[in-house]
């Protein structure tokens, strides 16, 4: 049998069989990763194959142990930023502030009990000609992203917001269409990096961005 | 961790339970640890493209169904799909000729997979091929070996393997869905 002989419909079969058993390079699953973005029936191929072969899984063994979660936790739930920047100080001044922090919290929630939370501007991500430009602001646990200039990527194009904590990869909160972005994610600590990509339509399939990088914000010591 | 219990903590990792994501990390990490080391070869990018898995499944629980699989499968699904991707990556990048072939001998003694109905089903239908074809299959799926690697262990050319694997694939689909 060769390529040529498949049906259209035996072709999609296989395309979605090769990419479950990840037998094609790096470009070939890519197309086949837009692909099921774009066309939910070959999509459903893909699961269907993802079913058939998990019988498989069987065969990997369990690994030594290894113990991230404290690094996995940091990235997707970072201190708030005064724990943040106030850790590894002395003990005496981490008890003093221990204390503070209760009374400034006893004072904040009888403040939160009398008015909703109000939005605090987090971050203004900005061409330098501020002809596109996303504000970042928190709602207690929440964040919302408002396009507050400019237009939506081209069509087939999206863009995609990234947190990016120091020296690690970057991590996806979600993409910018034309309705604001809610995501629950605390405010970044200071240092962090908050940066926009252009992605093809549906994001990014790797995980990491792969279209350029346009807009970035570092949170400054003072956010 | 059975079934079950993975699904149920995907779906409260889902509604933002961070108690779910630690128990689902603990009760898991072992298998996915397996999976990444086996493909990737190497501990440090293991561990990396680990770090990636969880928190892809923190990002992605929402989509899980459950309808459409267990929970375990699902986790392994997404930890496979990043560890290939790596290693596709890596090839491209160093233009590695891909991992050593082991030679079809170390191919088709590899241990028979253990006991559940699926397992059975999946290895009664493997049965079916000719051996060869039943080790590429098993190769790729385990070891995440492309078609180029395939052809390098098979002494063969690349459309040939290529033709040959998709025939395969087409018989294992009707062996499956029967």
């Amino acid at each position: 049998m060769t390529g040529s002989l498949l049906s259209p419909r035996e072709h999609d079969e296989v395309l979605a069989a090769e990419h479950v058993l990840g037998v094609a390079d790096q470009s070939e699953r890519s197309a086949t990763e837009a692909r099921m973005r774009a066309d939910p029936a070959f999509a459903a191929l893909v699961v269907a194959w993802e079913r058939r072969l998990a019988g498989l899984n069987d065969g990997f063994r369990h690994g030594p142990s290894t113990d991230l979660l404290p690094r996995i936790e940091a990235r997707l739930f970072p201190l708030p930023a005064v724990a943040a920047a106030k850790a590894g100080r002395g003990q005496g001044l981490l008890r003093w502030l221990a204390g503070m922090a209760v009374a400034l919290a006893l004072f904040l929630l009888g403040i939160a009990t009398l008015a909703p939370p109000r939005p605090v501007l987090v971050a203004t991500l900005a061409t330098p000609d501020h002809r596109l430009a996303y504000e970042v602001r928190s709602f207690g646990p929440t964040l919302r992203v408002t396009r507050t200039a400019g237009v939506p990527a081209m069509e087939g194009q999206v863009h995609e917001l990234w947190v990016i904590a120091p020296d690690a990869a970057p991590v996806s909160l979600g993409l910018l269409d034309a309705r604001p972005l809610e995501v629950d994610y605390p405010v970044p600590p200071p240092g962090w990096i908050l940066a926009v990509s252009i992605e093809p339509e549906g994001g990014s399939a790797t995980g990491l961005p792969t279209g350029p990088l346009i807009l970035t914000a570092r949170l400054g010591d003072s956010t | 961790m059975s079934d079950d219990r993975a699904a149920d903590l995907i779906k409260r990792c889902a509604a933002q339970d961070r108690a779910a994501f630690r128990a689902l990390y603990r009760g898991s990490v072992a298998k996915l640890m397996g999976v990444m080391l086996r493909i990737l070869k190497d501990r440090a990018a293991a561990e990396d493209a680990l770090q990636e898995a969880y928190i892809r499944i923190w990002q992605r629980a929402g989509s899980y169904d459950p309808a459409k699989g267990p929970g375990m499968a699902w986790l392994v699904a997404i930890a496979r799909n990043l560890a290939i991707d790596r290693l596709r990556a890596r090839a491209e990048t160093l233009n590695d000729p891909g991992p050593v072939a082991t030679g079809d001998e170390a191919a088709r003694t590899q241990a028979p997979i253990p006991a559940p109905e699926e397992v059975c089903r999946i290895g009664d239908c493997l049965a079916t091929l000719e051996p060869d074809g039943a080790a590429a299959v098993r190769h790729a799926y385990l070891d995440g070996l492309s078609y180029l690697d395939l052809a390098a262990q098979h002494g063969v050319p690349l459309n040939i393997m290529r033709n040959r694997l998709r025939h395969d694939l087409l018989k294992l689909r009707e062996c499956l869905d029967q």
